[in-house]
């Protein structure tokens, strides 16, 4: 009989990492997966899921088996699916990320269920990390101990028994550097064998009894509990109210058990944690050792970089220095990349010729990818900083700073990571803020993050500000340049009052919390920065990408063509019109580039929205453009361009050109003017343009409700404070 | 020796260090615990943070940001 019969596996086989916050998981996940990555959602919730495929080397070492033959050694490749999953600090969850674990890990029906967990500890910290670590081995899951991290331990002197406490745990304990990539292949060996025969690495025993309490309610509900084993059981009993996959029945079961027997849940968890800490603390004393003091550090940046004085002040520094490099760096790959688009378009046309293709081509596609393209450069750099500063742990240190402002605007101290990476794109701000516990602060964090700017704004006000601001300067300060700052400004203020008028409107009895931890300071682990960066870049891409080239066809298409017989009248009257005021090739084109782009379909929902927002000073071209930007406000731009550009044959104007000679046919005055251009620039910092942001509203928050609360709120203070900004400059 | 005396940890000023007794709040207690702040773990406080209302503090050697309130709740003796 031979032992290596390859059975088919029923599905890929799944490795969760799990561990506390900060241990290292995600470092570890880059480190094994590298850029085959994908992220996606978990079913049901809102939380973002990282997955990526593992290849482990199947080696099938030789065996003596019982009559005598020697299996072969078969080597193979086994394909598995890694999850990365939140940081948790207990099976005990308190913010939405937590909750995410034990949800999964305590439904063995559900896809992520996983049939190995990598938990994944700080050496430096096991005093703390091994709480979570006991109760997932009592839940009975094939377990590998990865002390993260390693790197660490000669560093500072500490010295670990790896062989004791894989002894006194009973569980296979690899170190790994997460940063220097030390251990990697071990752990992938005792992966494929944990895989290969889980059964060799069930817990003999739990390092936790339940109480008499909690017994009485168990035995009472094991029947109707799908739990493998008590503790599993346990932990519905605590959680059925929440958790996604017991039924309505088995809760109201559950709940009336607990108050006849008097279970007192939070009472319970704190024994428990107690009895776990008790069980573990002797282990880990009898395995590790301690060395020199490491943080010291750590305290001696914190008394600078948190000092009550200096501590805002450097951190206005770091945000001051931020944006200008932002600005600086950018603008050469800007320039470049505008560049490419731009012959690209000629190319085409000098290839093509004239035709309807060709203009779907260059003004449709191109102009609108080239929009979309240019700001890589600055979502790129300004995700760069943000990863960096996380990884280093400064933003911990924001939120602690902070944290007493932001609750007097009814926000919590982890919304500084939230509005700092607004700045860059709202999406992932949102996604951040997760990690806060309490639900009213983070409903507003939720709504007031889309006001800052974020960087699909920049080439709006690039364009408007030309018109708003002269172009002075005073020594170094521009005038252009600092009425950009004041628009950055303006949403950021805007966000801090809304919140406090949402606190004011919102009432909520459930208590909020700080308590943060503020990891070390660490070199960060570029791998990490660069993944994120690479990551956020596709991901804005593909997302805005699609949408803007979806709505540049569209706008082309609404803008070439127009309800039966309307563009033939135009093509006429401009016809006769040249006839009669004889006007040269040129100027006729023009003219019939306008009377056409009037007669088509989006000239028709322009005339048609134009008596709205006339008292903003905008006309119905402008409109056209507010229109099609409520999809995604980067499409700003490419709508001007092909607003501006379409059947004229002077496309190698820029568009800031082009804008600059419109003239307004009942005044005739400019229609860019002072006034206009600021009212759109009001509008455009307050307005929520953008369909992706609300579609993540709608996802965190779990419903319309507060999508379209904030998309009618964000609208109408853009309205009216646009109507003001015109009325009062006009 | 005095009589061990127990004081809540809001009423200690920057620089003094006590061993924590127990909490107060059994919620704020179960996350604390989590977190592995517990009964034995040494605490210090090292600064307040700027603008009032939140401290930095270290319990065994590492660093944590507790809110007053949350202090509030930690025995110290
Ligand atoms: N020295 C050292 N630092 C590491 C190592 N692995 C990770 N780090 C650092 O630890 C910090 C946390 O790493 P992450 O991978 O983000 O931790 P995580 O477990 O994913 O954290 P959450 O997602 O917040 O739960 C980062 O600052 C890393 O640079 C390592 O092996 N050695
Ligand atoms: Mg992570």
């Amino acid at each position: 009989m031979h032992s290596n019969q390859v059975t088919a596996p029923a599905r890929t086989a799944v490795v969760g990492l799990v561990g506390n916050p900060n241990s290292g998981k995600s470092s570890l996940f880059n480190l094994l997966t590298g850029l085959r990555q994908r992220i996606g959602n978990f079913p049901g919730v809102t939380v973002e899921k990282k997955s990526g495929k593992l290849k482990l080397a199947e080696i099938r070492t030789p065996v003596g088996t019982m009559d005598g033959e020697i299996a072969e050694d078969v080597r193979g490749v086994r394909e598995v699916e890694i999850i990365d999953f939140p940081g948790a600090y207990s099976c005990y969850p308190t913010s939405l990320d937590e909750r995410l674990v034990v949800q999964e890990l305590t439904n063995p029906a559900g896809d992520l269920y996983p049939d190995a967990i990598v938990y994944v500890a700080d050496v430096t910290k096991l005093d703390k990390h091994l709480l979570l670590f006991t109760q997932l081995r009592d839940l009975d899951l094939p377990m590998v101990l990865v002390l993260n991290m390693a790197d660490l331990i000669e560093e500072t002197g500490l010295k670990v028994d790896v062989e004791r406490l894989s002894s006194r745990l009973r569980v296979p304990v690899v170190p790994v550097s997460a940063r220097q990539g030390t251990g990697v292949d071990e752990l992938k060996e005792v992966i494929a064998d944990l895989l290969r025969n889980p059964e060799a690495y069930r817990p003999e025993e739990p390092f936790y009894e339940p109480g008499t309490r909690a017994r009485d309610v168990l035995s009472e509900l094991r029947r109707v509990l799908p739990a493998r084993n008590n503790y599993h059981a346990l932990l519905l009993a605590h959680h059925a109210s929440w958790l996604k996959h017991i039924p309505e029945k088995t809760r109201h079961l559950v709940q009336e058990s607990r108050v006849k027997h008097g279970f007192h849940s939070l009472r319970a968890q704190v024994e428990e944690t107690m009895e776990r800490y008790d069980t573990f603390e002797p282990i880990v004393r009898d395995t590790v050792r301690r060395g020199t003091n490491q943080s010291s550090l750590t305290d001696k940046v914190d008394n600078v970089l948190t000092h009550q004085i200096f501590g805002p002040l450097i951190f206005v520094v770091i945000m001051v220095f931020l944006f200008q490099a932002l600005f600086a760096w950018s603008a050469w790959p800007m320039d470049g990349i505008e560049w490419i688009f731009e012959s690209l378009g000629t190319g085409v046309r000098a290839i093509l010729g004239p035709g309807w293709l060709t203009d779907l081509l260059v003004d449709g596609v191109i102009a609108g990818l080239g929009g979309v393209l240019v700001f890589i450069p600055q979502i790129a750099i300004l995700f760069f900083f943000i990863a960096l500063l996380e990884e280093v742990g400064y933003l911990a240190r924001a939120a602690y700073m902070f944290d007493s402002i932001m609750q007097r605007f009814g926000l919590n101290g982890r919304s500084v990571v939230a509005l700092i990476s607004g700045h860059a794109c709202a999406i992932p701000a949102i996604m951040s803020t997760r990690t806060i516990a309490n639900w009213k602060e983070r409903l507003l964090t939720i709504l007031v993050t889309p006001l800052t700017s974020c960087s699909a704004r920049i080439p709006v006000y690039v364009i408007l500000i030309s018109f708003a601001v002269p172009d002075v300067s005073w020594g170094p300060f521009g005038a252009q340049g600092l009425a950009f700052t004041g628009l950055y400004f303006l949403g950021i203020t805007a966000a801090m009052l809304s919140a406090l008028a949402f606190k004011l409107v919102l009432k909520s009895p459930e208590r909020s919390f700080l308590m943060l931890e503020l990891p070390e300071y660490r070199s960060p682990v570029w791998r990490n920065v660069g993944v994120t960066v690479w990551q956020k870049v596709k991901t804005f891409i593909v997302e805005a990408g699609k949408i803007i080239l979806l709505i540049s066809v569209v706008l082309w298409g609404l803008s070439t063509y127009g309800p039966p017989g309307a563009m033939d009248a135009a093509r006429t009257q401009v016809q006769s019109q040249v006839e009669t005021q004889g006007l040269d090739d040129d100027q006729a084109a023009d003219l019939l580039a306008s009377e056409q782009l009037e007669a088509s379909f989006a000239g028709h929902i322009g005339k048609a929205i134009e008596p709205a927002i006339r008292p903003l000073g905008y006309d119905w071209k402008i409109g056209i453009a507010l229109f099609s930007s409520f999809a995604a406000r980067e499409v700003f731009v490419g709508t001007m361009a092909i607003i501006y550009s379409i059947g004229s044959t002077d496309d190698e104007l820029r568009i800031q050109d082009r804008m600059a000679e419109e003239i307004n046919p009942r005044t005739g005055e400019p229609v860019y003017n002072q006034a206009t251009a600021w009212s759109l620039l009001v509008f455009y910092v307050f307005a929520m343009m953008c369909m992706a942001t609300t579609a993540v509203t709608k996802r965190e928050t779990g419903g319309w409700k507060w999508p379209i609360i904030q998309f009618t709120f964000m609208t109408v203070l853009a309205y009216v404070s646009a109507m003001v900004v015109y009325q009062v400059l006009s | 020796m005095p009589f061990p005396r127990t004081t809540t940890a809001a009423l200690y000023t920057i620089g003094t260090t006590g061993v924590i007794d127990r909490f107060t709040n059994e919620n704020l207690a179960g996350k604390l615990l989590d977190i592995g702040v517990r009964p034995g773990s040494r605490l210090s406080i090292i600064r307040k943070s700027p603008f009032g209302s939140c401290w930095y503090v270290k319990i065994d050697r590492h660093c944590l940001a507790l809110r007053k309130q949350e202090l509030a709740c930690i025995l110290i003796k």
